[in-house]
């Protein structure tokens, strides 16, 4: 995505089309027979419709075939990673590169809103009352399409916030905050209620949302316990994680303390956005620690040149032994060779971990239901979200271990048809 | 999802209720049941079935060309097509099995007569298979035998006696199929209109020639080294076809007239032009032989969404709304200019404004090449536009400034109240880099 990317924090990496360049990217897309891009979203946002749509100057129609299909497209168009998913499938990529299908999505969301127009029609909730909990694109989606079914949704959050991982992880740069108010309004236009402040499983339990007439669940608490690794020093000052660097950072728009000498520990894209995010918030020098090889890393190479290009210390081939500190704050970190007996020692006075989060032991508080070995949910999110106990669903990445925000969605619409069997059988 | 309702596209034509206004035209593309069939499970009000004749043409080979301009193909389509060429049995039995199957869409049959008895031979069989509307086909330039196509559409004498025998066999509306290889299309409409047909189609194809091969030294497509002049159509078209129906829906005996449609017609926005004109029916082939039948389906949605957020709750209420306002050149109010204007964040200082303006307009731009900046001269602007019209980039140069003239020779001033709105005016700008 950073091929265009600018320097500045709060700057939207990739420039939106206009009119004009969206007609010029849309002409060349091949208009395919059962287009391969439609078959590869995961969330069945139906990219060669609504691409034919913009070709065919029907922009609306566009935002309208986006959101029928996935009510927070203007998200999944920045923040998918496309090129693994629809646009790998293009077949355009025969000729010579594939059409940017994201940035088309994202013309025709942004065309909906500067035209003031409302593809989606609110139902009245004449039907049984359904608790979310979490509030992240599983729930958000989940939310929003069983109140399009008549249902009577309710979000529950407990940060002040919502929108999970959207509101606190992914970085400006590729998802601004404006762009997921936005949805997440849309969302509560059709009639989906949020409450925030509210955890459930300590502020309320889900027998008090049963008495509260509560006749169905859907979890979808995402993980966010930071992996650490057990090494002397992680309780130092100083040290911290990228969910809580990142999440502190995008609500203040950037104004935290970014760390002077910053060393990120990580290979994959968090890591990287770690990394952006300190440059560009004003770190003197930025470090990456990685154990294994660049071609190794899990990060987008894209990405990896862009963090190059911002001037980061790439140090690969290390893994981190201690985290040395003077009077409770931390000044260097030590690493030896992940495959040699190499050693290193990096002055910092900022530690991030970026390598994975996980479920915490609180999420068990949530419902007693079925949980693996390492915290996450049972469920089978492909086919129904549905737990051990038949009115609790579950999807997203509690209970897929972590994966991406358009999988959110498409569990989030599975978990809503599965929903909604459930309580028309039990209507009966 | 629950997508919010978008207004109705029904309309009347000829008496017949159309869910919407969308039909194939007479063509290849509905050539037998099961094309018209697809098109009508995709959302099409009606097919216009591929002109049925009493003898079955040779045809040639290859038959096709298309015009690209700069990477864009299809601009404009030749063919060298004729009518069916399927046996006319089998004709009767597709007409009879879509009538049977879709009773709520519109079945319009073409038909093409040698002689009169022809003419009223098909027009007889044709509406006891099932026909709700029938349409002369009094325009293709391809016919290879005398009396037929085009040739009738510039006669009146032909119109005359075709349209008389057709209705001899046949108690359903007949619709005149026109050519636009003519000046004025009102002449043989009324002519047709006279001797009892219901209603005119426009247009047909248009003689041309689209490209040479340089080579061969004999125009595309090469038939064994020859070609000839044969009918275009597509985008290209459109254009034309517009002003033949303007003409004719301002003609005082025209006015009141059904037409339908025809000529480049791809997107919702091309059937809104038409419709604006006044066309209660509208027909295309081109668009439906380079992207298929599922070019319906944005113009049902693009043009009822379209009407809904205007307000027009129905066809009818926009129907003929852009005539009044196309008027003679001689009745245009020319005591005012308007100026460009340009959006320097938007400019990438690229001249071409000033290149077109210098080598084909007034020589009113300025170049700073230092610093690639480019700047209009008031005093020698004439607010021609053209400078606008070049400019690669969106939204860069838009009309600008309102500035009267000096007083006219009789010293009057000016009446003129400007109205505002631009070419672009349709299309917003949308995105933004930052809040
Ligand atoms: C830093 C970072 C960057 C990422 N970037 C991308 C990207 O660019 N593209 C991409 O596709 N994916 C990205 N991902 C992955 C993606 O964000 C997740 O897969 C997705 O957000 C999962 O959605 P979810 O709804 O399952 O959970 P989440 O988004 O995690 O939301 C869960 C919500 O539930 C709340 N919650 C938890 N427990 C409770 C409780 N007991 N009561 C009430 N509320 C509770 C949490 O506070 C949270 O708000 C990124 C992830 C991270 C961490
Ligand atoms: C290949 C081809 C065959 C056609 N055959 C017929 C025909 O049999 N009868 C007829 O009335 N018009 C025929 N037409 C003309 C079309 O019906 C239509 O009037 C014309 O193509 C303009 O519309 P368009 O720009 O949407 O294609 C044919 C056009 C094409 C391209
Ligand atoms: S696969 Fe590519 S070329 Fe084909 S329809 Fe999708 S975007 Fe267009
Ligand atoms: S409006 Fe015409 S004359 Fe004026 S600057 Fe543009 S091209 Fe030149
Ligand atoms: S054509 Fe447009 S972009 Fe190019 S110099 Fe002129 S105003 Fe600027």
């Amino acid at each position: 995505m950073s091929e265009n990317a600018k320097k500045d924090y709060l700057c939207e990496a990739v420039p939106p089309f206009t009119i004009a360049t969206a007609m010029e990217e849309a002409s060349r897309c091949l208009l395919c027979l059962d287009a391969p891009c439609s078959q590869d979203c995961p969330a069945g946002t139906n990219p060669g419709d609504f691409i034919r749509a913009i070709r065919f100057r029907n922009f609306k129609g566009a935002a309208e075939i986006i959101r029928t299909n996935n009510v927070l497209g203007g998200i999944c168009a920045r923040v998918c990673p496309y090129e693994v998913l629809c646009e790998e499938a293009c077949s355009r990529t025969g000729i010579d590169k594939p059409i940017q299908i994201g940035r088309l999505q994202r013309f025709a969301t942004d065309y909906e809103k500067a035209s003031g127009f409302e593809p989606l029609e609110k139902v009245e909730a004449t039907k049984e009352k359904v608790a979310m909990i979490g509030s992240g694109p599983a729930s958000l989606t989940c939310g929003a399409e069983l109140a399009q079914k008549g249902y009577a949704v309710t979000i529950f959050e407990e940060k002040a916030i919502p929108g999970g991982v959207l509101s606190y992880g992914v970085v400006p740069a590729r998802l601004p905050q404006y762009i997921v108010d936005e949805e997440i309004e849309l969302v509560k236009s059709l009639g989906v209620d949020i409450v925030c402040n509210t955890k459930i499983g300590k502020d309320k339990s889900i027998e008090d949302l049963k008495n509260d007439g509560y006749k169905a669940f859907f979890i979808g608490a995402g993980i966010q316990a930071p992996k650490m690794l057990n090494i002397p020093g992680t309780d130092l000052d100083g040290v911290t994680n990228a969910v809580e660097y990142l999440g502190s950072a995008k609500p203040s728009n950037g104004k935290i303390e970014p760390g002077s000498k910053v060393v990120v520990i990580g290979g994959g894209d968090v890591a990287m956005d770690c990394a952006t995010t300190s440059r560009q918030i004003g770190s003197e020098k930025t470090m990456i620690l990685y154990r294994r090889t660049r071609e190794e890393a899990p990060a987008h190479k894209i990405e990896m040149s862009y963090v190059e290009e911002l001037g980061v210390h790439m140090h690969y081939g290390f893994t981190p032994e201690e985290i040395v500190g003077k009077d409770g704050k931390v000044v260097a970190i030590k690493g030896k060779g992940f495959r040699d007996d190499s050693m290193i020692q990096l002055e910092c006075d900022k530690v991030i971990f970026a390598i994975g989060q996980q479920p915490d032991d609180s999420v068990k508080s949530i419902a007693d239901i079925k949980f693996s070995p390492k915290n996450t949910i049972v469920a089978d999110e492909e086919e129904d979200c549905k737990t051990d106990v038949p009115y609790i669903f579950a999807g997203g990445d509690i209970v897929n271990g972590g994966k991406t925000v358009v999988q959110a969605v498409a569990v989030g619409k599975t978990a809503a048809e599965s929903i909604e069997a459930y309580l028309s059988k039990e209507a009966k | 999802m629950n997508k919010r309702k978008h207004a109705d596209l029904s309309v009347d034509f000829l008496g017949f209720k159309c869910e919407n206004p969308f039909m194939l035209s007479s063509s290849p593309v509905a050539a037998n049941y099961e094309m018209c069939s697809k098109f009508l499970e995709a959302g099409g009000g009606g097919v216009v079935f591929k002109t049925i004749g009493t003898y079955i043409p040779d045809e040639c080979s290859p038959r096709f060309d298309h015009v690209r301009k700069e990477g864009q193909p299809f601009l404009g389509f030749k063919n060298m097509e004729q009518i069916s060429d399927h046996p006319y049995e089998e004709n009767m039995h597709f007409l009879r099995q879509l009538k049977k199957d879709y009773p709520t869409k519109c079945l319009i049959v073409s038909i093409m007569g040698s002689n009169e008895e022809d003419w009223t031979k098909l027009a007889k069989d044709v509406t006891e298979a099932g026909a709700d509307i029938i349409e002369c086909n009094f325009s293709c330039p391809q016919m290879t035998q005398e009396n037929m196509g085009s040739d009738v559409g510039a006669n009146i004498e032909l119109i005359e006696k075709f349209t008389k025998a057709t209705l001899a066999g046949t108690d359903v509306p007949i619709m005149l199929k026109m050519t636009p290889n003519i000046e004025l299309m009102e002449v043989p409409a009324t002519a047709a209109i006279k001797a009892g047909g219901h209603a005119i189609a426009a247009i047909n194809t248009i003689k041309a020639i689209t490209h040479i091969d340089l080579d061969q030294m004999t125009a595309l497509p090469v038939v064994n080294g020859k070609s000839s002049v044969s009918g275009y159509s597509g985008a290209a078209a459109k254009p034309i076809a517009l002003r033949f129906i303007a003409n004719m829906k301002q003609d005082p005996f025209l006015k009141d007239i059904p037409i339908s449609g025809i000529g480049g017609i791809e997107t919702w926005e091309d059937c809104a032009e038409f419709i604006s004109l006044g066309c209660t029916n509208l027909q295309f082939t081109t668009s439906v032989m380079q992207y298929g039948f599922r070019v319906v389906e944005d113009m049902i949605s693009g043009l009822s969404i379209w009407m809904e957020e205007k307000g027009y709750k129905s066809i009818d209420d926009f129907c003929g709304k852009a005539l009044n306002n196309i008027v003679p050149a001689e009745d245009l109010e020319r005591d005012f200019k308007v100026y460009p204007k340009i959006d320097y964040d938007k400019c990438v200082g690229c001249g071409r404004c000033y290149i077109s303006c210098f080598d084909g307009a007034h020589q009113a731009i300025t170049w700073d090449a230092e610093n690639r900046k480019v700047e209009i001269d008031e005093d020698k602007c004439v607010g021609c536009q053209l400078c606008l019209h070049v400019c690669p980039v969106a939204d860069c140069i838009t009309p600008g400034k309102v500035v009267f003239k000096p007083e006219d020779q009789f010293g009057l001033g000016s009446e003129a109240k400007y109205v505002e709105g631009g070419p672009n005016k349709r299309d917003i700008i949308v995105g933004q880099y930052d809040e």
